[in-house]
């Protein structure tokens, strides 16, 4: 019983670092198409760093509004 | 005894038996399984990242600016993986 209650929770912990890690892949996926125009440098430009970080932050403001208006729908 | 070896074995041998099998062995396995599913996906990405990036026009050979082309952006998809990941977690919003 304690075992299966430790193995739950451990199943929980790598869901939820699966979830993370698909997140992180997807949206540096995305954001890498956005963002890094050209071929790429030794260096990121300051331009292509912003880039970035705004790209991964606007897609999830933007999943916020979507999961509100589908919500809003019901 | 090393785990993941013996780890089916135990698995169906401990199924049958009755103290089941080692949660802690369970637990790596799937840990060992769940790192190389995440590094292969993650390579195959960077694979057609850099392809679409390096190889624009296939030639009979890489050429020494293709290889260079392909190793920063290696460099650069691990750093932009890391820079959406502060961005995502520990930044303020």
């Amino acid at each position: 019983m304690e075992k299966s209650e430790e193995l739950q929770q451990f199943l929980e912990q790598e869901k939820q670092k699966a979830m993370i890690s698909e997140m992180v892949g997807k949206l540096t996926n995305v954001c890498w198409d956005k963002c890094i125009t050209g071929t790429p440098g030794s260096k990121f430009s300051s331009g292509e760093t912003s880039c970035l970080t705004n790209c991964a932050q606007r897609y999830m403001d933007m999943s916020i509004i979507i999961m509100k208006r589908f919500q809003s729908m019901q | 005894m090393d785990p993941f070896s013996s780890s089916s074995s135990s698995l169906s041998s401990g199924a049958s038996g009755s103290s089941g099998p080692s949660a802690e062995a369970m637990m790596d396995q799937l840990k060992a399984q769940l790192a190389q599913a995440y590094a292969e996906e993650f390579l195959e990405t960077v694979r057609s990242k850099c392809f679409e990036k390096c190889i624009t026009k296939p030639g009979t050979s890489l050429s020494g600016s293709e290889s260079s082309c392909i190793s920063r952006c290696v460099e650069r998809y691990i750093e932009a993986t890391g820079i959406i990941g502060r961005a995502l977690f520990s930044s303020p919003r």
